[in-house]
């Protein structure tokens, strides 16, 4: 036997409690995914494990009256990727989660644990920077909001303390007109890892000319963190999605990223794919968005 | 640290004393002697320990018994009936869906959930399902051939 504790946490503040109690050193787990490989590799020796996955304030899809869909931090991929109120209001989402990994690893693994993991490979980190969601955080004494896109601060590092727990992600109304996607690039069409690349898109066009009037972007597989690409972003404001964008754009993208090469995919090669993949995945969000109902096709 | 749980593995109740670290794949063949579920990558990558939890697929491998504490499990020793085999194992022979084996009860329980699920899928659905299990002796096609032959049956 190890040493290891053990808290089947029932709800968010006896979570915190646990945290808070074991000074930083308890981890998290709800689906286990993540952190039973670390442990399988003999990299982890968890002193004190503190679950989550049958939290139930953790574990609802909402979507308010305001339109904003609100995900609990111990739903599954699975659970995104079957709902309907999610496909109807933002199929990016839906998406994302139907492409990660596989079916098994979907039904354990969570869109909470995958964020807090911060892999700069994972999918659902991309599409909240692309949503601008906002991550709904319990801490010790009170709950504070921070944004998607301030939370990624280094390989494996998020702006969570040490008592805190993502409590959910949040992810305001898309607005009429607005048109989203999700793509990627996988050597293996399951289980890839090394060689992924993904672009999560959200846009809005210019009723009038057609110009991109407002665009959120995220990208996997090219940085040490989940990337949040302001540059290209600022140099696609504007402009009409054509051969002549996109040429402008990959000169921006491929000096604003900075994927981590490999012994089978280079970093210029994963350059190039980011761009194609990107590219791709702007004319998907473009057309979605000539649809005029929230990213619907 | 050792705590009691309670799982139904294959419709027969077992109470346990585990270890929090202590993963599913694990007990099933090192405490419980139920060598069926294989055990490889120990990454979740292969999908030769799938098993079914609650009804769904998962990798045994990354799931630590301690957090279904209550649930039902479902292995490869749970597809026969008495001594008939599942549909699906007569199908994997009747194909030659088996060549070495190593990946074949993560193949069965994988593709069983989907039958069960989806009693009647076409070929991309099968294939969508497989996708995260290997085989190593390339036998992916008299796989597939079999999981259809039982959904047009």
């Amino acid at each position: 036997m190890s040493d290891c504790r053990f808290t089947a946490a029932k709800t968010v503040e006896e979570a915190v409690a646990s945290l808070a109690e074991a000074r930083g050193e308890a981890h998290i787990i709800a689906g286990g995914v993540a952190l039973a490989i670390l442990m399988n590799e003999g990299l982890l020796q968890p002193s004190w494990l503190i679950d989550v996955s049958r939290v139930t304030e953790l574990n609802c899809i909402e979507v308010g009256d305001d339109g904003a869909i609100r995900i609990g931090a111990a739903v599954t991929h699975s659970e995104v990727a079957a709902s309907t109120d999610i496909a109807a209001s933002c199929p990016m989402l839906t998406e994302m989660a139907t492409e990660i990994a596989c079916g098994r690893v979907m039904n354990r693994g969570t869109i909470g644990g995958n964020i807090c993991l911060a892999d700069p490979q994972g999918d659902p980190p991309v599409a909240m920077l692309a949503l601008d969601a906002t991550f709904r955080v319990a801490g010790p004494s009170a709950t504070r909001d921070v944004p998607a896109r301030s939370f990624f601060e280094d390989l494996y590092t998020t702006a969570l303390a040490e008592d805190e727990l993502l409590q959910e992600v949040i992810i305001a109304a898309p607005t009429a007109g607005c048109g989203t996607a999700f793509g990627k690039y996988a050597a293996r069409k399951a289980m890839d890892y090394s060689s992924t690349i993904s672009a999560a898109v959200s846009l809005e066009r210019d009723p009038g000319d057609g110009s991109i009037a407002d665009i959120g972007i995220g990208l996997g597989g090219c940085g040490v963190i989940p990337i949040w690409p302001e540059m290209t972003e600022t140099l696609l404001r504007g402009r009409r999605l054509n051969d002549e964008t996109f040429a402008v754009m990959r000169d921006v993208l491929v000096q604003e990223i900075e994927p981590i090469g490999d012994s089978l995919y280079s970093a210029d090669y994963k350059r190039h794919v980011a761009s194609v993949i990107l590219k791709r995945t702007l004319k998907i969000a473009e057309q979605r968005s000539v649809a005029g109902k929230g990213g619907g096709s | 640290m050792s705590i009691d749980i309670s799982l139904n593995i294959n419709g027969e109740s077992h109470d346990l004393t585990v270890d929090p670290t202590e993963t599913l794949v694990s007990i099933l063949r090192d405490r419980l002697g139920m060598t069926g579920t294989h055990k490889d990558c120990c990454m979740g990558i292969c999908g030769s320990c799938t098993v079914l939890v609650n009804g769904r697929p998962v990798s045994s491998c990354l799931l630590l018994a301690v957090q279904i504490n209550g649930d039902s499990v479902r292995t490869v020793e749970g597809l026969e009936n008495n001594g008939t085999l599942s549909p699906l194992q007569e199908a994997f022979l009747t194909f030659g869906a088996v060549q070495c084996g190593y990946c074949t009860p993560g193949f069965l329980m994988t593709a069983t959930a989907l039958l069960e699920e989806n009693p009647k899928p076409n070929c991309a659905e099968i294939v969508d399902a497989l996708k995260g299990n290997l085989c190593r002796c390339t036998g992916y096609k008299k796989i597939i051939e079999a999981v259809q032959a039982v959904a047009n049956a």
